[in-house]
């Protein structure tokens, strides 16, 4: 019974890991190297959305360079798999490089890394401590 | 589907429980290394919790396979392990599905399996509060002799696992369970209410039970450089769960409670080790529990798949 049970989840399990590794971890950007132009206008609403308050909000580790590679880390961790480790972006998620996104200042990027934007894709971070969503908009803030 | 291992010699009476062991460490093994080798980059940031739920889900498309499993020391019967198998994949940024295959095996008696359950978790408000909601649904298809011990509702107590495994077995469990998961962040920390209400759909009154947990990383900042062992990687926590009686008699005396610290190791792979000692806190309880489990998360599954498809 053990048997033919453990065969049964490593037959499930090496299912699951074929279809996992038949695509690779990064896919390639749908649009080159030009900046893609698709309908960002969810996003840009979803940052305006966040309080005017976070607008004063300051980066505790801005102009730190070693915040800047450990945010490029955590971004490589969490961020890159959707929106490709060049920050510009796969299928719906958005290029990071738009003028747009790097006018956000860098409260209303943490602001909206905490939050999100559920309804259209994007998941809330807010299980990430501050201090590391605060490193993650230093990387941002470099890719301009 | 009952499996028996014969005795070899009198010495080891509980000899077959060595098998069950060895197929699990087996496969924890494949899991370590497959896991520790593969390249893969995750976006994993659950809580090391076992039995407690946060209001973090799967992020979409990611899916997250964990071998866990549950020993106890058993009152007046065999002590036993129970591992279950979770596939946990992120539908939405706001709807979590979950499917877990059970199974037991106790100490001079059988293995076998239990049944599935199949869960799903909703986030019913788009944005972070100070306590944020999230409504869970889990439908279960198990037999009496399931012992993961997931959630402790009703009147459950250690006794109830002191059955053999043939007569816990006859018991058909066709449950249905809602939780009302309340989560907060904090300076790091996260802390956790849940709230359970489990009716068996044949027959039965609703039974309840709580769980509630708080837990951090060792440290709240990255360092540059890539690293398995250094703090951030850690989670520390702590979580408490029982039954709170049924609908006939709420009541927090004749069921069972427990306490269990637990720390979590997050490899930047996407592989991730939990490890928690629980404590009965009276004695309708468990003495000991200790749960581990293993998981590896695998960014945009769902994207890959419908790739073959194309």
């Amino acid at each position: 019974m053990i048997r033919k049970l453990t065969s049964g989840w490593l037959l499930v399990l090496s299912i699951t890991f074929g279809i996992a590794g038949s695509g690779s971890a990064t896919s390639p950007n749908p649009s080159g190297h030009g900046e893609r132009e698709t309908d960002d206008r969810g996003v840009l609403q979803a940052i305006a959305q966040a309080p005017v308050k976070t607008r004063e909000w300051r980066n505790p580790y801005e102009d730190q360079p070693s915040a800047l590679l450990a945010g490029k880390k955590l971004f490589m961790q969490h961020c890159a798999e959707c929106h490709g480790a060049n920050g510009r972006g796969i299928g719906r998620a958005l290029n990071l490089h738009l003028p747009y996104v790097q006018r956000a200042t860098p409260g209303e990027l943490e602001w909206f890394l905490r939050n999100g934007n559920l309804w259209a894709g994007m998941p809330s971070w807010s299980g990430l401590p501050e201090q590391r969503r605060w490193q993650i908009v230093s990387y941002l803030k470099s890719l301009r | 589907m009952r499996f028996r291992l014969r005795r070899i010699s009198p010495r080891f009476d509980s000899l077959w429980i060595y098998g069950v062991t060895r197929v699990f460490v087996r496969v924890a093994v494949c899991f370590f290394f497959l896991f520790v080798v593969l390249p893969q980059r995750a976006g994993a940031q659950e809580t090391p919790y076992f039995v407690t739920y946060s209001h973090h889900l799967e992020e979409p498309g990611n899916l997250e396979i964990e071998l866990s499993t549950n020993y106890a020391t058993q009152k007046g019967g065999n002590d036993f392990i129970a591992p279950w198998v979770e596939f946990e994949y992120g539908v939405k940024a706001w709807w979590t599905s979950e499917f877990y295959l059970d199974s037991q095996g106790t100490f001079g008696d059988s293995a076998l399996y239990t049944g599935f359950r199949w869960e799903n978790r909703f986030r019913p408000l788009m944005h972070e509060h100070w306590i944020n909601p999230v409504l869970y649904v889990e439908y279960e298809n198990t037999n009496g002799a399931d012992k993961t011990m997931i959630e402790v509702v009703g009147f459950d107590t250690q006794a109830d696992h002191a059955v053999p495994n043939t007569e816990a077995r006859k018991e058909h469990q066709h449950e249905l369970e809602t939780k009302l998961i309340l989560s907060s962040d904090c300076k790091g920390w996260n802390i956790s209410e849940n709230f359970i209400g489990e009716k068996n759909l044949g027959h039965d009154p609703w039974e309840f039970g709580y769980a509630a947990g708080a837990s951090r990383p060792l440290r709240l900042s990255v360092t540059p450089e890539a690293c398995n062992f250094c703090l951030e990687n850690f989670v520390v926590g702590a979580e408490f769960y029982g039954g709170l009686g049924t609908s006939w008699n709420l009541t927090t005396a004749g069921t069972s409670h427990y306490a269990a610290p637990m720390v979590k190791w997050q490899l930047p792979n996407g592989v991730s080790f939990r490890v928690s000692p629980g404590f009965g806190l009276n004695s309708n309880s468990h003495a000991f529990l200790l749960r581990w489990g293993v998981s590896y998360e695998i960014d945009g599954f769902g994207r890959k798949v419908r790739s073959l498809f194309r």
